[in-house]
């Protein structure tokens, strides 16, 4: 690992400053993500910002209704915590998936959502790929069976990792974001960027030198909300595909609804054809099953990975299940 | 103490161009260099090691190992075997990209298979896994003048010292290899490899003892693998379920230049059969020995094939297995062996098995398999020391050691129970080369090789012991017996001595004996039978094991908890071959894409189901003697558990690892005309 210049500043203020540097300077929260590109030589920074004492540690209600989730809370106390459970259950279920235990406790929100990809090409520096600066894809002709299967145009294929972007994105969620010249609030719809030749190095729109402080969760309003993750392994693995939806409800018809798909493509995938399957519709088993088989209809899987088409029509089937409170299985 | 670290070629197969270790040299916390291979020679996978260099500090070892400039000449290289087989591939191994293997035949093919009613063609394969070591190969080594002592994470001392003296050309009495304990070696660890000998050669250079130990990266890459296993199998059964013929053409690969033979058509009995097989190079990690070489891949492929027979004909897999075993035992176990499936299946609950293909609605399909396995073990030449001190004091010595199987627990307990001593009155001493010659743990061949050993060896001991009670109490030496802390007259209590007052008759000179391993007391040939169930989810291809249950011998059970940890671990090792594991290399440039524990996956405690072990304690066992078990347990599993899904889905998936792309498939095949 090269060596680095660890700074531990106590406000925001001092973080953000903390982080202009001639060199390199990232952000550390857990350091799940962080430490570990680092011993493998993959992320290589001049100087590393703690910011578990600069950001805001609280979930804390919102005068609309809402919730402010402070993006060095971290993802155990997210899991556990009894607004979350009562108004987000979505987000409530996706942290309690994340990684183990260990990472639980140790992970933050910021952190979770601004992780880099697991992608294998990118984790191994013999691959010098797109987001490491090289000129070329490895997972296009490659070993390509947990990338992506839509947003597939590239340059970059991989699936984004974070699965509290996931219930965010489907709660309307908005990231505040705080920087030299001040702060901004970014709906985290428009948050995460597909790739493009020009920002294939990041996968979202933070600036080196700013910081994701805060999740702002609308109030959700009357909706019945579902999410399922697959996993291969039980213990610690990261989900082949997931669902959050999120559905405005009319006595027993649907009225309004968001699908957003993880772990399928280089952003949470707002699924538009899931989301019109539903509309309109009861929620019941066969609404499920319309919405899961609208759900992969654009789909466009690489080489390896067209199993992924029918994981993730599981995924919205039982996801809607979940929302109208049948079984999944 | 300083620290290795080893430069390894990135790529899969080059010519080494030149090596500049100025910069190396240069940065500080520098201590010593060794290049293992010079410029003008060949890499053959990417891991392969180029040079060695030492540091003050863990961190500052591998920043100066990535500071030594190697350039390399690309050569064209093989990332698996059908790049490897292509009818235009570039010869890439001087000794040719495949190397054809032995042909076996045995009664009249042709004959076979016209008694056939049903003939089963399909290819079947399995695929490479790593040992994964949780703790990874290892050394520190530190040279007095011309003795190099070196503490090794290795499964055989006696064996490492040799390989020592051999790989640094120095007389092996100048080597001692010390093993206290040791994280697991699965056969990957009875060689001290390049990694030894590059920390030996830091260690004399820089004159001070140095600690070179790999990173999860290399051991996947560089220290050892079970190779693959893929056959087209033509197989025919009679009407009346009887096996009559066999014809299988194999392949595997076992790296850059390893073999990877298997046992073919495993166990059962096929009167008429001609097999052949041929080795694949490729630029990838070499094979080692990994816990019941050969066998996981055999039996996989045979017992697959079993079930879609038994289908053939409507039988039970139970009863067609059985129906089928070879009428000449491999052991004096065989009348047990087909007890064995009785018993398990009893337990098990297997009349509860449904047909092939679980008809219950719903995306959750549930289904039964078996399969079943043998193993030699037994083991020879093992030499213990025994020292009964005037102060009650016992002391075995043996050059054994504990791969954290519980070698040093039973040789223990070997001691104690032959001088009727609680095991806290007994200090074993194992792993180290200055103690008796024992040989390296592998083949299941340690509490074989070891427990005899202890035994006659103490007996003389404890006989050396009679020798000065009996006069001492007035009887024949061949009257007493040791038991309970006391020697005494056998059925006479009241004629002997405490332990602690026989030993004061020791007097000054120890009672200090050698012995050695004899026949009679050890055995081999072991076998076992394994069912599981297990569910799968149809519309994400995911499996979720329910419950496995085996019935396993190994002569005499030296201590039933540890035997049934080997059997544990055994299983679950077989869980993760046919489930999780899985060396990925990418296919363009034969590099691993999973070289860490994130993507080469393991089972984790949700993952492990419910395991019963029906341990066979018997008096035949029993009188068969010690017979080593880390083996058998680990190799049905798998192949139990991938008949379990094809019994639930009615889909076959004939390769490991069973991920849910194969089962999803599988299903789409089985919906749109058949799998069979």
């Amino acid at each position: 690992m090269k060596a680095f210049v660890y700074v531990n500043p106590t406000s925001e203020k001092d973080a953000v400053a903390a982080l202009k540097t001639d060199g390199v300077a990232m952000p550390l929260g857990g350091g799940q993500d962080l430490l570990a590109r680092m011993k493998d030589y993959v992320t290589q920074p001049d100087r590393i910002v703690n910011i578990k004492n600069a950001l805001d540690t609280t979930i804390t209600a919102a005068p609309d209704g809402g919730l402010k989730i402070g993006a060095a809370v971290k993802i155990v106390d997210l899991a556990a915590n009894a607004q979350v459970r009562r108004l987000y259950p979505a987000l409530l279920d996706a942290a309690g998936l994340v990684g183990t235990p260990q990472i639980r406790n140790q992970g933050t929100v910021g952190g979770n959502l601004n992780q880099r990809p697991r992608c294998w090409y990118f984790r191994n520096e013999e691959f010098v790929c797109f987001k490491k600066g090289g000129s070329r894809c490895f997972a296009v002709d490659g070993e390509n069976q947990y990338h992506a299967i839509f947003g597939n145009e590239g340059p970059s294929h991989i699936v984004h990792p974070s699965s509290l972007a996931v219930p965010a994105v489907a709660y309307g969620a908005r990231f505040r974001v705080v920087g030299p010249s001040g702060e901004r609030e970014i709906a985290a719809a428009e948050y995460f960027t597909l790739p493009t030749l020009q920002n294939v190095l990041k996968e979202n729109v933070l600036a080196d030198d700013e910081l994701l402080t805060h999740v702002i969760l609308p109030p959700p309003g009357n909706v019945k909300t579902g999410h399922y993750e697959v996993r291969y392994k039980q213990s610690r693995d990261w989900p082949l595909a997931f669902t959050t939806v999120v559905l405005g409800m009319n006595g027993n018809t649907i009225r309004s609804a968001r699908v957003v798909l993880g772990a399928v493509a280089p952003v949470p995938w707002r699924s538009e054809d899931a989301e019109r399957a539903l509309v309109g519709k009861p929620l019941n088993a066969e609404t499920a099953a319309a919405a899961g088989e609208a759900a992969v209809k654009a789909a466009k899987p690489l080489s390896g990975n067209a199993y992924k088409i029918q994981i993730t029509k599981a995924a919205v089937k039982r996801a809607v299940m979940r929302a109208a409170g049948l079984q999944t299985v | 103490m300083l620290y290795g670290k080893i430069v390894r070629s990135p790529l899969a197969h080059a010519r080494i161009v030149s090596i500049d270790t100025s910069e190396a040299e240069k940065a500080p916390g520098f201590k010593a260099v060794v290049v293992h291979k010079q410029p003008g020679t060949e890499v053959l996978f990417q891991g392969d090691e180029v040079v060695g260099i030492a540091a003050d500090t863990e961190e500052r070892s591998y920043d100066i190992a990535r500071l030594v400039r190697v350039r390399y000449e690309a050569l064209p290289h093989f990332a698996n075997v059908e790049q490897a087989m292509a009818p235009n591939a570039p010869r890439v191994f001087a000794m040719g990209n495949t190397r054809d293997g032995n042909r076996e035949e045995t009664g009249d093919l042709e004959a076979g298979f016209k008694q056939a009613a049903h003939v089963v063609e399909q290819t079947y394969s399995t695929h490479v896994i790593t040992h994964a070591c949780l703790e990874t190969h290892g050394t520190v080594c530190e040279w007095d003048g011309e003795k190099l002592t070196a503490w090794v994470s290795t499964q055989g001392v006696h064996a490492s010292a040799q390989q020592y003296a051999d790989g640094l050309k120095i007389p092996q009495a100048n080597v001692r290899v010390i093993t206290q304990y040791m994280g697991g070696g699965f056969g990957s660890k009875t060689n001290v490899g390049a990694e030894g000998l590059i920390c030996a050669r830091l260690a004399q250079q820089a004159k001070a003892p140095v600690k070179l130990m790999l990173d999860r990266k290399e051991e996947h890459l560089a220290v050892g693998n079970r190779p693959s296993a893929t056959a087209h199998i033509r197989a025919g059964v009679s009407a009346d379920g009887k096996l009559v013929a066999f014809d299988g053409q194999s392949w595997g690969t076992g790296g850059a230049g390893a073999t990877s033979n298997f046992p073919l058509p495993y166990i059962y009995n096929f009167p008429n059969r001609r097999r052949t097989h041929k080795d694949v190079y490729i630029n990838a990690g070499l094979q080692r020995a990994m816990r019941a070489p050969g066998h996981p891949q055999g039996c996989f492929l045979t017992e697959i094939l079993m079930d879609e027979l038994a289908d053939r004909v409507r039988m039970d897999p139970v009863a067609f297995r059985v129906k089928n075993l070879p009428d000449k035992p491999p052991a004096q176990t065989w009348e047990d062996w087909r007890e064995y499936f009785a018993i398990g299946a009893k337990a098990f609950g297997w009349d509860k098995r449904h047909q092939t293909g679980d008809a219950q609605s719903g995306p959750i399909k549930t289904g039964m398999g078996c399969a079943t396995h043998r193993w030699g073990g037994g083991g020879r030449g093992s030499r213990a020391h025994v020292d009964i001190t005037s102060d009650g004091g016992v002391v075995l010595k043996c050059g054994t050691q504990d791969l954290g199987t519980g070698t040093r627990t039973i040789v223990t307990m070997g001691v104690a129970e032959t001088l009727g001593l609680p095991v806290t009155a007994v200090k074993a001493e194992i792993g180290d080369t200055l103690y008796p010659f024992s040989g390296a743990s592998g083949g299941s061949t340690t509490a074989a090789g070891v427990m005899p050993a202890v035994r006659m060896t103490t007996g003389k001991a404890l006989d050396a012991l009679f020798a000065k009670v009996g006069p001492a109490l007035s009887v024949d030496p061949n009257t007493l017996v040791a038991t309970n802390g006391r020697i005494q007259v056998q059925g006479n209590p009241a004629k002997g001595m405490a332990w602690k007052d026989a030993c004061k008759l020791i007097g000054t000179e120890p009672i200090s004996v050698d012995g050695e391993w004899v026949d009679g007391l050890s055995g081999n040939g072991t076998s076992g039978v394994q069912f599981t169930e297990c569910d799968v989810d149809i519309e994400t291809g995911v499996v979720k094991i329910r419950r496995i249950l085996t019935v396993q011998d190994c002569g005499m059970v030296v201590d039933k908890l540890l035997a049934e940890s080997q059997v544990y671990g055994g299983i679950i090792g077989s869980l993760n071959f046919a489930l999780f594991e899985d060396r990925i290399l990418d296919r363009n440039t034969a590099q691993m894409v999973n070289p860490n524990m994130e993507w080469y996956l393991m089972a984790g405690m949700s993952d492990v189901p419910k395991i019963d072990i029906i341990l066979v304690d018997s008096p035949a066992q029993r009188a068969r003697g010690v017979i080593g078990i880390g083996e058998p347990p680990t190799v049905s599993t798998s192949a139990a558990i991938a008949n379990a899904v094809r019994n639930a889905t009615g889909a076959t998936v004939r390769s490991l690892p069973l991920h849910p792309h194969k089962i999803l498939q599988a299903i789409e095949q089985e919906k749109a005309g058949g799998t069979q």
